[in-house]
């Protein structure tokens, strides 16, 4: 059986924030809410490094452990989804989640929160596969069409990899093999000098 | 005098409806912001459903891992 992962190379992620449009478009996803972020240590200096983060899916998903109403599922491929007809939009998974995966909309004034949201991997809810109330509260169900995410698939330079975890590890496996440790044909000492200290 | 007044009054309704259709009918078809179903009624899978693998290995993924290989 196959465990659905999510990897970013962060030796190849050039911190174009493809991944986040595609994400944003292919779900419309509203304003204030972002499934998928990249994330920079040391941006502008040397041994920049950037990832690109949403739900990494876990094994022993933290947000499930607290929820109150128990919505959270896990699938047999591994993948945690929610339900939001019982999300009471408490808040607990965000202070749980060590991602800060989940996220809120803004539905009124003085703070009002909505239903949680979070990256479904784009595999959809408990609504049936592909209808437009799944659509609707879920964004788009492109692991029911027999495709990826479709932030891994827009990235660019390939350095966010999404799929059988056994399969994506071995390709990452092979380039590390292939460059070396490190950055090998990108980073900062390719594009400089390689007696730079990082 | 204008030519056929009736006709372009009536061709102009005509687009206004449609317009004003789109503008109501357009955002029932986006995402929910705050969760709900958008007034259509839940189709929900059962709890085996939910829980049953998605994942399916099809050509195009196979495509996404061999060229990612590169």
């Amino acid at each position: 059986m196959a465990r659905l992962k999510f990897l970013c190379d962060s030796d190849r992620c050039i911190e174009c924030n493809a991944c986040v449009t595609a994400c944003k478009n292919e779900h419309e996803v509203p304003w204030g809410i972002n499934r998928r972020r990249v994330v920079t240590l040391n941006d502008g200096k040397p041994g920049e490094r950037s990832i690109s983060m949403a739900c990494m899916h876990c094994t022993d998903a933290p947000c499930a452990a607290v929820c109150p109403t128990s919505c959270f599922y896990g699938t047999a491929d591994a993948l945690v989804l929610h339900d939001k007809d019982l999300c009471i939009g408490c808040g607990y998974c965000f202070y749980a989640c060590p991602f800060g995966a989940p996220q809120y909309p803004r539905v009124g004034n003085f703070g009002g929160r909505g239903k949680m949201d979070k990256c479904t991997y784009c595999a959809g809810g408990p609504q049936q596969d592909n209808t437009a109330v799944e659509y609707m509260q879920y964004g788009s169900n492109r692991i029911a069409e027999g495709k990826l995410p479709l932030c891994a698939e827009m990235c660019s330079t390939k350095a966010l990899l999404a799929g059988d975890g056994e399969i994506i590890a071995a390709i990452y496996r092979e380039r590390v093999q292939q460059r070396g440790f490190g950055s090998g044909a990108w980073g900062w000492r390719t594009a400089y000098k390689q007696e730079l200290t990082v | 005098m204008r030519d056929n007044p009736d006709g372009k009054a009536q061709a102009r309704r005509r687009f206004l409806g449609t317009l004003g259709f789109a503008a109501v009918a357009a955002p029932a078809a986006a995402f929910e912001a705050d969760g709900g179903t958008g007034g259509l009624p839940p189709r929900k899978e059962t709890e085996a459903e939910r829980r049953a693998p998605r994942y399916r290995e099809t050509d195009h993924v196979r495509a996404f891992y061999r060229t990612n290989r590169y």
